[in-house]
């Protein structure tokens, strides 16, 4: 049992404080080994120069170690990365109501731009959210259009406000055929384009032939793929579709709210911002119908995230045991290349060096070995992390952000504790040796 | 304390059982210059390694004064070893990345603490008195056979001890080398009262000895 006031202690600590002690602790067995074998002895300069001596050899073994522990601390930093990534990518979308379907799907097609055909939620509907007093901002997002590699979102510019902020560029659209882009569009303000309708391989490119839009600014960057899209105002999209336009005739050329159920075409999804952050379970549940569907990104997200946790244990037992293997690994290597020192090592012992030097000695050298491989590893994993992320980043438009945390941190310790101690079986090995067979050998 | 060897019924044999040496009854005076020389194969490093504490006999005695080295522990041996011997290999066997004085010290990594500061002063001293002083800081591995040879002598000297035993050391020197080695190993044993036993094929270091043994198929002839 632990006793009480430990765990209040524990408990009290702040997290980093915590983490640090954790790191202390797996690295202790190390140290405290380090320090007990070679108490009171001076194996370095001798250490140093037998390393030097096979220096590529050991400089191989030094890699090996590397690479193996990089890729156990690449593993679970990249794990977290996208985890983050995704989560922070749907930090914007607080409530989306959509037609009644998957979760999943509409939130991949809402916050992640991933195509999908779905009913659309009628103008009656609509102005029910909008007009409650609870909801700060419902903004309509119609997708289905494209632009090359770009989604093309119908919205309003109150979305496009609260998705980015200021604009870097330009200024906000104005008129069904202005648009903004997103910061990492490839047009630039004042280029016209023509969409097509569909996204991706089955997007028709002359659907909308003889649409001309142009584009007036630029969004800020997001860190998700609405980096990549073109947001023009909703009555765009359904001009281009041939769709009454939202108004009503005497208000023709409006863009934005307040829109007329009669005249409302209808759209995909709808994102609600509640005025207070209570509000949105109240709105959830008011929005739950038959024909609407309420959810929030970030509770879908996690509850993934929490279906793929497994997946997640899953990959940590294989870093851990990863790392295992590679502690044998560095144990057989370990048992060979002390071979190479057998014959120092016996002169050593023939001099009379006692038992607990050589010890000492080849104890050292291994953990030299061990610790060089472990902290070059750690930079071997940042340096996979980072352009592994990139390319994610590149691949998703979901900013991924390389960087180490604790885990890392902890594996590594936990790694070079074991590897260390498990070096203390060569060091016993090289003493069962003959000393006159290595001398004279 | 004066260590003269004693050695009684002393038998060596390999794991298997071979005998590879026995030795009746050879006593040495501390304090003499003895030479080893036989055929090659004969049991002579094998002789020298039992006298050292190195290899623990079949059965017999090997006493060096009241050390009775074969009864001892593999632990003991090289603690009596460290403190009494100073041992010169016929291929140098050096640190090859250390420097000189590196070498010639290297007990003083392993000693006591109280001892350190004597064994790397002495190393230096015999270091200078072998002409090495000036070689400096340079690392071993471009030294030449002869000043190798000098090194291992200075190694064997640095802990004063009261035996120096040294198997084929002028074996891979020159003619020139291997005199001036002679002289040092003859000389530093005389002005001392050190036991010095020496394998050796080498005449002109027969020459300098109190006393040389033959040794033929693992038994000595005295
Ligand atoms: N561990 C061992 N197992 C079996 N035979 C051994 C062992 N050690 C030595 N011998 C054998 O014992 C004999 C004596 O060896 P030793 O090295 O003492 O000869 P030596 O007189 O020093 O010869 P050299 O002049 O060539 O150095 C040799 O025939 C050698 O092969
Ligand atoms: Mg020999």
């Amino acid at each position: 049992m632990v006793p009480e006031f430990w765990s209040e202690f524990w408990y009290g600590l702040p997290v980093v404080a915590q983490d640090a002690l954790w790191f202390v602790f797996l690295l202790l067995p190390a140290i405290l080994a380090g320090v007990a074998v070679v108490w009171s002895y001076r194996p370095f300069s001798l250490v140093r120069a037998m390393i030097w001596r096979y220096r590529w050899t050991n400089a191989l073994f030094v890699l090996l170690i590397a690479v193996s522990v990089g890729l156990g601390v690449g593993l679970i930093a990249q794990e977290r990365g996208i985890r983050k990534g995704t989560a922070r990518a749907a930090e914007k979308f607080d409530l989306v109501v959509t037609a009644p379907g998957s979760e999943v799907q509409m939130m991949l097609a809402t916050v992640y731009l991933q195509p999908v055909d779905v009913p659309l939620i009628d103008g009656a509907t609509y102005d029910a959210i909008a007009s409650n007093e609870n909801v700060a901002l419902a903004a309509p997002i119609a997708y289905g259009d494209s632009y090359r590699e770009s989604s093309v979102i119908g919205t309003t510019a109150a979305f496009v406000t609260h998705l980015s902020g200021d604009l870097t560029d330009g200024r906000m659209f104005q008129a069904v055929d202005e648009a903004v882009v997103g910061a990492r569009v490839p047009l630039d303000v004042g280029d016209s384009f023509t969409p097509s309708h569909g996204v991706g391989d089955g997007a028709e490119e002359h659907a909308h032939d003889g649409v001309s839009l142009r584009v007036v600014g630029r969004m800020a960057p997001t860190g998700n793929p609405w980096d990549k899209a073109i947001l023009v105002p909703v009555e765009s999209v359904w001009k281009v579709h041939g769709l009454p336009l939202g108004h009503r005739p005497e208000r023709d050329g409006q863009i934005g709210p307040p829109f007329d159920p009669d005249y409302f075409p209808g759209t995909p999804a709808i994102l609600v911002r509640a005025d207070q952050l209570w509000a949105n379970y109240a709105l959830r549940s008011e929005f739950t119908t038959e024909r609407t569907m309420a959810f929030f990104p970030g509770a879908v997200l996690s509850q993934l995230h929490g279906l793929l946790g497994d997946v997640r244990q899953v990959m940590s037992v294989m870093a851990v045991v990863t790392q295992l293997l590679v502690a044998a690994g560095v144990l057989a290597g370990l048992a060979v290349l002390i071979r190479l020192y057998a014959r120092r090592l016996a002169l050593l012992r023939a001099l009379g060096a006692p038992d607990r030097f050589v010890f000492s000695v080849v104890w050292t050298y291994a953990a030299t070995l061990i610790g060089a491989g472990a902290v070059l590893g750690i930079g071997v994993g940042l340096a996979a992390v980072g352009i592994i992320s990139r390319i994610v980043t590149a691949r998703t438009d979901i900013l991924v952000e390389a960087s180490l945390g604790w885990p890392e941190f902890h594996l590594v310790a936990g790694f070079v504790s074991l590897t260390v101690l498990i070096a203390l079986l060569p060091a016993f090995a090289a003493l069962s040796r003959d000393v006159i067979t290595d001398l004279r050998s | 304390m004066s260590l003269d060897l004693t050695i009684r019924d002393l038998v060596v044999k390999t794991r298997e059982g071979r005998s590879l040496l026995t030795v009746e009854r050879l006593d040495i005076p501390a304090g003499s210059r003895i030479g080893i020389r036989g055929p090659s194969g004969a049991g002579k490093s094998t002789l020298l390694f039992a006298v050292a504490g190195l290899l623990k006999p079949a059965s017999g005695t090997v006493a060096w004064g009241k050390h009775l080295v074969s009864d001892m522990g593999a632990a003991e041996r090289a603690r009596f070893r460290r403190e009494n011997v100073g041992l010169v290999f016929q291929d140098f066997l050096l640190f090859e990345e250390l420097s000189s004085l590196g070498n010639a010290a290297i007990a003083a990594r392993y000693a006591k603490r109280s001892s350190r500061r004597r064994i790397v002063e002495s190393a230096r001293a015999g270091l200078a008195r072998l002409g090495l002083d000036t070689l400096g800081g340079r690392r071993v591995d471009s030294f030449s056979g002869g000043e190798r040879q000098r090194v291992a002598v200075a190694r064997a000297l640095a802990n004063d001890p009261a035996i120096i035993l040294a198997d084929e050391p002028t074996a891979s020197l020159d003619r020139a080398s291997a005199d001036l080695l002679i002289d040092d190993l003859a000389a530093l044993s005389s002005e001392t009262g050190r036991t010095l036993i020496a394998v050796s094929h080498d005449a002109a270091l027969h020459a300098r000895m109190d006393l040389v043994i033959d040794v033929v198929d693992g038994r000595p002839l005295v």
